[in-house]
């Protein structure tokens, strides 16, 4: 278990020699032992060719390797902290949510057109999303920043769970998503409940959602 | 707190217990037998509103859902009362609140800008609150206007406020976890008009002012303005400030 969460807003990672920690750039709070902080140009892990794929998919937050051996403390911005553990299962995140990973989990980009083509696409610029996400697989920890308080939501085949997208952080597990709308004649006219796209997510795993509706 | 929890103590915002909620699936079934169906209010942490939900509406903000499972249908309504006296104090007050009805099978998540969110159980009395701190209410409550006067106008958000009537649960968000003061008539309470969330019971209201030479010399304490209870009830205090006349001078 490499991070700790210390009060809602702080994580404490141990960091020991031959692990590593990848976090945001400028999101070290504090550190004990002998740490070094060495910035990433790749922007995570992988050779070149992956580099310029987060760099065309503009999933590429500066990130930076933590090595060495000691304790870290992580936090950014005043926003909520929500550490994620992984066995073995897809995490799907906005890069710009990640706060800190373990080294041992493998980074990734998902195309959104790939999961149901233009409507994945459609779907992803009105979550905020953009065309791309960044997607973590493997076994480790996952420290993701939220503004408010996170709260997980299982989702089950039985039991499809709606999010509104503007509270939507992050999910894993083998999930299918896909934008429901509830256009009506209501929202034609102005006079919408301000709910008219939602993100249905169906399968088996576990959704994140903030207390809030506002953006990083 | 004045809202009833069922569950004791908050739970933990993290790992929902999918096992509570059956249980309260459950015992939501179960009142529905022999009572009207209630929506069932939770709080999940201190931020989120749970709402279970079998085949009742309730009364929201409008756009404050997170999330849901089950069937949910949303619906735009306008705050301010019902029919055509409603709308008429709607235009002329500005006391306009968005609100949606939400009905279905399942369970909602409501959220406001990571506000803090109190539970309050109404039995017959009335609540005057503010509308931007109104999250939701059961749709068996009565929503009104009323006129506060220059009460308003020092909290810094209008001459109106909403009032929320009959019985049922509502919840009102604040800035920071709201403390709850017992007025009785032996212990009159003063509060700071940017700090005032919302009020129950029988209360009488007046608006004291603190304003001295000194206040006018620029001098103030930034004080100036307070509102005093009577009576009998409850106050809900934010610890945080808005912006108000009062907190300049």
């Amino acid at each position: 278990m490499a991070f700790r969460e210390i009060n809602p807003k702080m994580v404490e990672a141990t960091v020991m020699p031959g692990q590593k920690l990848f976090s945001q750039r400028g999101a070290m709070l504090a550190y004990k032992g002998e740490v070094s902080f060495t910035p990433n140009m790749a922007g995570g892990q992988g050779g070149l060719l992956s580099m310029i794929g987060r760099r065309v998919a503009d999933e590429d937050t500066p990130l930076m390797t933590v090595e060495g051996s000691g304790t870290v403390l992580f936090g950014h911005g005043g926003h909520h902290v929500h550490v994620i553990n992984l066995a073995g299962d897809t995490l799907c995140v906005e890069a710009d949510r990640l706060l800190a990973f373990e080294g041992t989990l493998q980074q990734g980009t998902m195309f959104l057109g790939s999961q149901g083509g233009v409507m994945g696409m459609v779907r992803g610029q009105i979550s905020g999303q953009g065309l791309f996400t960044t997607t973590l697989k493997g076994h480790g920890a996952v420290a993701v920043m939220a503004h408010g308080g996170v709260f997980e939501i299982p989702i089950t085949p039985q039991r499809p769970v709606h999010v509104d997208p503007q509270a939507y952080v992050a999910h894993h597990g083998d999930v299918r998503n896909k934008l429901s709308t509830a256009l009506g004649w209501r929202d034609m006219v102005g006079r919408g409940s301000g709910e008219a796209f939602q993100l249905e997510l169906s399968g088996s795993g576990a959704v994140y959602v903030q207390a809030s509706e506002e953006k990083l | 707190m004045g809202g009833r929890r069922p569950g004791g103590p908050e739970r933990a915002s993290k790992g929902a217990v999918r096992g509570d909620v059956h249980l309260w699936e459950l015992l939501a079934a179960g009142a529905c037998g022999y009572l009207r169906c209630v929506a069932m209010f939770r709080l999940q942490g201190s931020k989120v509103l749970a709402v279970d939900m079998t085949g009742d509406a309730v009364k929201a903000k409008n756009g404050s859902m997170v999330a849901y499972d089950g069937q949910m249908a949303f619906k735009k309504m306008s705050g301010g009362g019902e029919g055509l006296r409603g709308m008429v104090t709607r235009r002329l007050t500005g006391e306009q609140m968005t609100v949606m009805e939400v009905k279905g099978h399942g369970t909602c998540w409501f959220a406001d800008r990571a506000a803090e969110i109190n539970l309050v159980n109404l039995q017959g009395d009335k609540l005057y609150v503010e509308s931007s701190n109104l999250l939701a209410t059961d749709a068996g409550l009565r929503t009104g206007t009323s006129f506060t006067g220059l009460r308003g106008a020092s909290q810094g958000n209008g001459l109106f406020t909403t009032t929320v009537e009959g019985h049922g649960q509502a919840a009102i968000v604040s800035d920071g976890p709201a403390v709850v003061l017992r007025v009785s008539p032996q212990y009159p309470l003063t509060v700071d008009p940017g700090a005032y969330v919302a009020h129950q019971g029988n209360l009488r209201q007046s608006f004291q002012s603190g304003v001295t030479f000194r206040t006018l010399m620029g001098e103030g304490g930034g004080e100036a303005f307070q509102i005093r209870f009577e009576g009998d009830g409850l106050v809900y205090v934010q610890p945080s400030e808005r912006n108000t006349i009062a907190g300049e001078v």
